[in-house]
C-alpha cells in the first residue's frame, strides 16, 4: 500500500495515496473569522473555495514556519451527508512510501482521526524511519465542525 | 629867602646879573646895527656926488673939445666927443638909479637928461658942422656960430647949477646924518657906562646875601663838629635855615644822637659779656684741673651764650666720651682676651685652611682632566648630532616616500571595496537564480507528487508511469540539496564578501590614520631636524666654553697654589697678631687707669 508521508511535530504520519486528490504548493489563505483554531481560512482552487485544516493546530503541536515542503493536500471527505473538499496543511511533506500490509491498531484512541500504526521501515530517500501512523481522512473533523463548515453548501 | 636851596640862591643872583648884561649887550647890538646903516647911507650920498661930478667933467671935456676943433678944425679934437657924451648919460643915469628914494633929486635930474640932449643937438653938433663946413682955412667965426656957442653956454650952465643943487642937497642931508650918528653915539656911552655899574652894585649886592646864607650855618656845624669831636656830650649844631645845609644839621644831630646812644648800650653790653666770661672761664678752670662736673648756665643767641652752649654740649660730650671710654676701656679689655682666642682659633682654621686648600688643589686637577674628557666626549656628541641632522633628513625623505605609498595604498583599498560591491551584487544575482531553481524543483516536487497519486489511481497502467514519477522526485530532491548547498556557500561567501568589505574599511581606516601619523611624525622629524641643525652651534658653544672651562681649571689650579702660600702666610700673620691682641690688652689697662682720674658724676 502506497502513503504519502508528512510530519506533525517530530512525528511522521501518512495518508493512503488513494485518499488523495492531488498536492499544491501553500498559498494564501483568506481567514474564516468565528471558525476553529485549527481552520486557519479558505483557499481558492480555480474558483473553488475549499477549506483548510492546519493538522499541526489540530494535534496541538504549534506549528512551525511555513517551508518550502509545506504543502497542501488535497482530498475528499464525508461531511453533512455527502463527499466533501477539504484541504489539509501538512508540514515536511517527504514523499511517497510504500508499506506492506502489517498493519496495527494504535490501541489509545487518543485522538478520532489516528488509524492504524505501520512499524519502522525504510522510506523514500533511503533513510530509516521510526514509526509512522495513518490518518483517517473520514474522522478528521467532528461532525458538528463539519456541519459548520459545510451546511451552507448546497450539494 | 630861608626857604630858598643854596642851588636856588645861587641860580637867582647869577640870573639876574646875566639878565642885566644880556640887556645891554641887546642894546649896544642895535646900536651898532644903526650906527653901521648910517655908515652905508654916507657912502651912498658920496656915490651920488662922484656921479654928478662925473657929469660935470664931461660936459666940460665936450665943451673944451668943441672949442679947440673952433679953434683948430682938427678933426681928432672931435673924436672923443662922442664917448663923452656918451659917459654923461651913463653917469646920470646911475645918479638917478641911486637917488630913486629922494624925489627932490630925482626931479632935477630929470630935467637936466633932457636939458643934456638939447645942448648937444642945438649947441654941439651945429657949432661943429658949421666949423667943418667952412674948412680948413674958412672963416672960422660967423654970426651963427656965436649964436650957437652962446646957446651953448648957457645951456651949460644950467646944466652946471642943477648939477650944483644936486651936489649941495646931498652934502646937507649928509651932515644931518652925521649929527644924528653922534648923538647915537653919545647915547651909547651913557648906557655901557650906567649898565656898568648897575652890574657891579649887583653882583656885589648878590655875593653879600649869598656868602651870609652858606657861611653862617657852615661855621655853626663845624663849631659843633669840632665839639662833638672833643667828646662834649649833647654837642649839636644849630638849625638856620631849611636849605641843604639845614637837612646836613638836623642829619648830624641826628648822627651825634645815635652815637651816643650805640656808645652807652656798648658799655652795658661789656659789662654783662664780662660777667658771662667770668662764669665761663670758671668753668673752663674746673675742667682744666679735671674736675667736669662744672655747669654751664650761660645760654642765649649772642656770641657769648652760644660759646655758652657750646662748652655745655662740650662738656657734656666729653662727659659722655669718658664714660664711652671708661666702659669702651673694659669692653676692649674683654674684647681683647675674647680676640685672643678668636686669633688661636683662627690660627687652627688657618692651618685647617692650608690642608683644604691642598685638597682643593688635587680635586681641581681632577676637574681639569674630567674637562679635557668632557671636551672629546663634546667632539663625539657634535659629531652624532651631524650624524642625526643627515640620518633625519633621510628619515623625511622616506617618510615622505612612505607617504606617498600609503596613499596609493588607500586608493587601490578603495577600488578592492568597490570590486568586492560588484562581488556581493553578483552573488545577490546568483541568489536569484537559485531562487528560480529552488522554486522550479519545489514545482517538480509537488508535480512527482501528483505524478504518484496519478498513477496509483490508474492501478496497474500506471506502474511504469509511477516509476517515472519517483525518478523525478529523486532528481528535483537532488537538485533541492544542491541549491541548498549552494545556497549556503552563497551565504558563506557573502558574509566572506561582507566581512572583507568591512575588513577593507578598516584597513583604510587605518590606512588614512597611518598616514597622519606618518605626515604627523615627518613634521616633527622635520621639527627635530631644525632642532638639531640648531644643535650643532650650540654643542660648538659648549665647546668653547669647555675649552675655556679648561683654561679656568689651570687657572684655579695656579691660584689654589697661591691660595695656599696665602693660608700659610695667613697662619704667620695669625700669630703676629696674637702678639699684638696681648699688647692691646696691656694698652686697654693703661687705658683705664688713665680715665679714672677724670671726675664725671657729682
Amino acid at each position: 500500500m502506497k502513503v504519502l508521508v508528512f510530519h506533525i511535530g517530530r512525528e511522521r504520519y501518512a495518508l493512503p495515496l488513494t485518499a488523495v486528490l492531488r498536492v499544491l504548493p501553500v498559498a494564501r489563505l483568506k481567514p474564516l473569522p468565528g471558525a476553529p483554531h485549527y481552520v486557519p481560512g479558505l483557499l481558492d482552487l480555480h474558483g473553488e473555495p475549499v477549506p483548510v485544516v492546519d493538522l499541526s493546530r489540530l494535534a496541538g503541536t504549534p506549528p512551525s514556519a511555513v517551508r518550502y515542503d509545506t504543502r497542501i493536500l488535497l482530498l475528499d471527505v464525508p461531511a453533512a451527508g455527502r463527499l466533501r473538499r477539504l484541504g489539509l496543511k501538512a508540514e515536511r511533506v517527504a514523499g511517497i512510501a510504500d508499506i506492506d500490509a502489517q498493519l496495527r491498531d494504535g490501541g489509545v484512541a487518543a485522538a478520532p482521526w489516528l488509524g492504524r500504526v505501520a512499524a519502522g521501515s525504510a522510506g523514500a530517500g533511503g533513510e530509516t524511519s521510526c514509526m509512522l501512523q495513518l490518518i483517517e481522512p473520514a474522522r478528521l473533523l467532528a461532525p458538528e465542525v463539519a456541519i459548520e463548515l459545510f451546511a451552507g453548501v448546497p450539494a | 629867602m630861608h626857604n630858598l636851596s643854596i642851588k636856588n640862591k645861587l641860580t637867582i643872583g647869577f640870573g639876574a646879573i646875566v639878565a642885566i648884561i644880556l640887556f645891554l649887550l641887546t642894546l649896544a647890538y642895535n646900536n651898532f646895527a644903526r650906527l653901521s646903516q648910517a655908515n652905508a647911507w654916507d657912502r651912498h650920498t658920496l656915490e651920488v656926488l662922484l656921479e654928478t661930478n662925473h657929469v660935470a667933467t664931461s660936459v666940460l671935456q665936450v665943451q673944451s673939445a668943441t672949442r679947440g676943433y673952433l679953434l683948430t678944425g682938427h678933426e681928432t679934437l672931435i673924436a672923443p666927443i662922442h664917448n663923452e657924451y656918451e659917459n654923461a648919460g651913463k653917469h646920470l643915469r646911475r645918479a638917478r638909479e641911486l637917488t630913486a628914494d629922494n624925489p627932490a633929486q630925482q626931479e632935477r635930474l630929470r630935467q637936466l637928461e633932457p636939458m643934456l640932449v638939447t645942448w648937444m643937438d642945438k649947441a654941439i653938433t651945429p657949432q661943429i658942422d658949421m666949423r667943418r663946413a667952412a674948412g680948413k682955412d674958412g672963416q672960422s667965426i660967423s654970426p651963427e656960430t656965436e649964436t650957437a656957442v652962446l646957446a651953448g653956454t648957457g645951456s651949460v650952465a644950467t646944466i652946471r647949477q642943477l648939477l650944483g643943487e644936486t651936489a649941495a642937497e646931498e652934502s646937507r642931508l649928509l651932515e644931518q646924518r652925521r649929527q644924528e650918528t653922534t648923538a647915537l653915539r653919545n647915547s651909547m656911552n651913557m648906557l655901557l657906562s650906567g649898565g656898568a655899574v648897575v652890574c657891579v652894585l649887583l653882583a656885589v649886592l648878590i655875593g653879600t646875601v649869598l656868602v651870609r646864607a652858606i657861611s653862617r650855618p657852615l661855621t655853626s656845624l663845624s663849631e659843633a663838629a669840632r665839639n662833638f669831636g672833643r667828646g662834649t656830650q649833647g654837642a649839636r649844631a644849630e638849625v638856620l635855615s631849611n636849605d641843604e645845609l639845614g637837612a646836613m644839621a638836623l642829619e648830624f644831630n641826628r648822627m651825634a644822637q645815635a652815637i651816643e646812644d650805640s656808645q652807652a648800650k656798648e658799655q652795658a653790653d661789656n659789662l654783662a659779656l664780662r660777667a658771662k666770661v667770668d662764669a665761663l672761664l670758671d668753668v673752663v678752670s674746673k675742667a682744666a684741673r679735671g674736675d667736669l662736673t662744672g655747669i654751664v648756665t650761660i645760654r642765649g643767641e649772642d656770641a657769648v651764650g652760644r660759646l655758652g652752649e657750646g662748652l655745655a654740649t662740650m662738656l657734656g660730650n666729653l662727659r659722655s666720651l669718658l664714660n664711652n671710654v671708661q666702659r669702651a676701656g673694659i669692653q676692649v679689655a674683654s674684647s681683647a682676651t675674647q680676640i685672643a682666642a678668636s686669633a688661636r682659633q683662627q690660627e687652627a682654621t688657618g692651618i685647617e685652611q692650608a690642608q683644604t686648600s691642598v685638597e682643593v688643589l688635587a680635586t681641581t686637577k681632577e676637574i681639569s682632566a674630567n674637562t679635557a674628557e668632557l671636551l672629546r666626549t663634546m667632539e663625539e656628541a657634535t659629531e652624532v648630532a651631524d650624524y642625526t641632522t643627515s640620518a633625519t633628513a633621510d628619515a623625511q625623505d622616506k617618510l615622505k616616500h612612505m607617504d606617498h605609498t600609503m596613499q596609493q595604498m588607500v586608493n587601490a583599498t578603495d577600488s578592492i571595496g568597490a570590486k568586492l560591491a560588484a562581488l556581493s551584487e553578483k552573488a545577490s544575482n546568483i541568489n536569484g537564480v537559485l531562487t528560480t531553481i529552488t522554486k522550479v524543483a519545489d514545482q517538480t516536487n509537488i508535480l512527482s507528487l501528483n505524478a504518484a497519486i496519478e498513477a496509483e489511481k490508474a492501478g496497474e497502467a500506471g506502474r511504469g508511469f509511477s516509476v517515472v514519477a519517483t525518478e523525478i522526485r529523486r532528481l528535483a530532491d537532488q537538485t533541492s540539496v544542491s541549491t541548498w548547498d549552494i545556497e549556503q556557500m552563497l551565504k558563506e561567501m557573502q558574509s566572506a564578501v561582507s566581512a572583507s568589505v568591512m575588513g577593507m574599511d578598516k584597513f583604510a581606516e587605518e590606512i588614512r590614520r597611518n598616514v597622519g601619523e606618518a605626515r604627523h611624525v615627518a613634521e616633527q622629524l622635520s621639527g627635530m631636524m631644525d632642532q638639531v641643525r640648531k644643535l650643532a652651534p650650540r654643542f660648538d658653544l659648549v665647546l668653547q666654553g669647555m675649552q675655556s672651562q679648561a683654561v679656568g681649571a689651570s687657572q684655579i689650579s695656579g691660584t689654589m697654589m697661591q691660595l695656599s702660600d696665602a693660608s700659610q702666610q695667613t697662619v704667620e700673620s695669625l700669630k703676629a697678631t696674637s702678639e699684638a691682641v696681648h699688647q692691646l690688652q696691656y694698652a686697654a689697662g693703661d687705658l683705664q687707669q688713665s680715665v679714672a682720674t677724670f671726675a664725671v658724676h657729682e
